[in-house]
């Protein structure tokens, strides 16, 4: 009798895992964008960190700032937030900070974002479960696909870098938990907070939904001891957009009317 | 600094970032955010291409020669949110552009506002949104006021 009712637990809490993750999946499927139009959301258009946000907020909340438009407040949070990103930067980062704009392959090249870049690329993020074992990540900029397999696997050792790495993933709870190495050379960051990170980044991406179903919120650690004195953790926002739809990134051209020698 | 015929305006004014941070290179490296400047003339081309959208225009000076302006917008996902296609602007028509000057080349800018010559505009979709979060700061602040 005990023996049974072992075993009845065990199938029972089989049966309650994948439970539990086709529940979280069923909260994260479907297509996000731009976030709301609101001020914190649009500081985390393209990523955010918290001593970013605690700094708008500080200045949002002091009324002296009330006459000045809250794009001129962002911007000052955002130049707050780029020396604390600065401040964690290595020597060897330091070298490439800021990278010059015009010698952006992205920009200059049609070349696509590798993942430091893309995993907050502006837009479009579709999750689609493929198969019972793998999500894929697609994104509407450069229509980047990413697969995540959530079989259980390690990412295997040696994996040959590539421009969007290898990532597996977990449920935690309803939250997605993606981890991903391989990752060639690339530039980390945006504008004038870019510079280079090495093959041996890691991250972590957390992607959980807001209580009222809203907003996407992603919590990205990325570790490289190369590029970062420790590691660095980055949020972004999506809002949910089921009507839209991910459109083929099929006219790149080449800026032929950028020159050299971006202001500095 | 040139002087431009009276078809083509230039006006240096304040004018605060419309969140450059969205732009696939570092905006306030190619161009000054704190100006405007505004020229009149006849499209080109225009590419709606990614990652930037790009329209070539000729306008005369005020000499009355020709001279050719860049002006560079959001490139073509981000237009396409906001219901622009590759017909929005249309090669041969007169139109007039305001935009942040660069700061490294003459003759070029970064987009903000397009008028066609019937009067119709197109506006940047950053400017679009800039109102809803003009709202949401003042619903904050509101917010911090009721709790003094």
């Amino acid at each position: 009798m005990k023996r049974r009712s072992i075993f009845l637990a065990l199938v029972l809490l089989a049966w309650m895992t994948p439970a539990r993750s086709q529940s979280g999946f069923a909260k994260l499927e479907g297509m996000w964008s731009d976030p709301p139009s609101t001020v914190v959301g649009s500081f985390c258009f393209f990523s955010c960190t918290d001593t970013g946000i605690e700094q708008l907020n500080k200045l949002l909340d002091d009324p002296a700032n009330d006459s000045l438009p809250a794009n001129e407040l962002i911007g000052r949070a955002k130049v707050f937030e780029g020396a604390y990103i600065k401040g964690l930067l290595t020597q060897e980062a330091l070298k490439h900070y800021p990278l010059d704009p015009l010698k952006d392959p992205g920009y200059t090249r049609c070349e696509p974002w590798g993942l430091a870049r893309q995993m907050f690329a502006p837009h479009q993020l579709e999750i689609r479960q493929r198969g019972k074992d793998r999500v894929e990540l697609l994104y509407g900029e450069w229509t980047a696909r990413r697969t995540v397999y959530m079989d259980g696997r390690k990412i295997p050792a040696g994996t040959k870098p590539s421009r969007l790495g290898y990532s597996v993933g977990r449920w935690d709870g309803d939250t997605l938990v993606v981890e991903t190495s391989g990752v060639a050379a690339n530039i980390f960051g945006v504008a004038a907070d870019a510079t280079l990170h090495s093959a041996e980044l890691r991250t972590v991406e957390r992607f959980a939904r807001s209580a009222d179903g809203k907003t996407l919120m992603l919590t990205a650690t990325l570790e490289d001891a190369a590029t970062f004195r420790q590691p660095l953790v980055l949020k972004k926002i999506w809002g949910w957009a089921p009507d839209q739809k991910i459109a083929a990134y099929d006219s790149c051209e080449l800026p032929a009317e950028s020159k050299t020698g971006g202001k500095r | 600094m040139k002087r431009f015929h009276r078809y083509v305006l230039l006006m240096l004014l304040p004018l605060a970032s419309t969140t450059p941070v969205y732009s696939h290179h570092s905006f306030s490296a190619v161009y000054d955010g704190s100006k405007q400047t505004t020229v009149a003339g006849v499209v080109t081309q225009f590419r709606f291409v990614n990652p930037h959208a790009m329209m070539s225009l000729e306008a005369k000076d005020a000499s009355g020669k020709i001279e050719k302006w860049i002006v560079e917008f959001d490139g073509r996902l981000n237009l396409s949110n906001f219901g622009w296609t590759a017909e929005s602007i249309k090669s041969g028509e007169h139109v007039t552009v305001t935009g942040n000057p660069s700061h490294t080349e003459s003759n070029r800018i970064f987009f903000i506002k397009l008028v066609h010559a019937d009067g119709t505009t197109l506006v940047r979709g950053a400017l679009q949104r800039n109102s809803d979060i003009e709202e949401d700061r003042r619903q904050r602040a509101r917010e911090r006021d009721q709790q003094k």
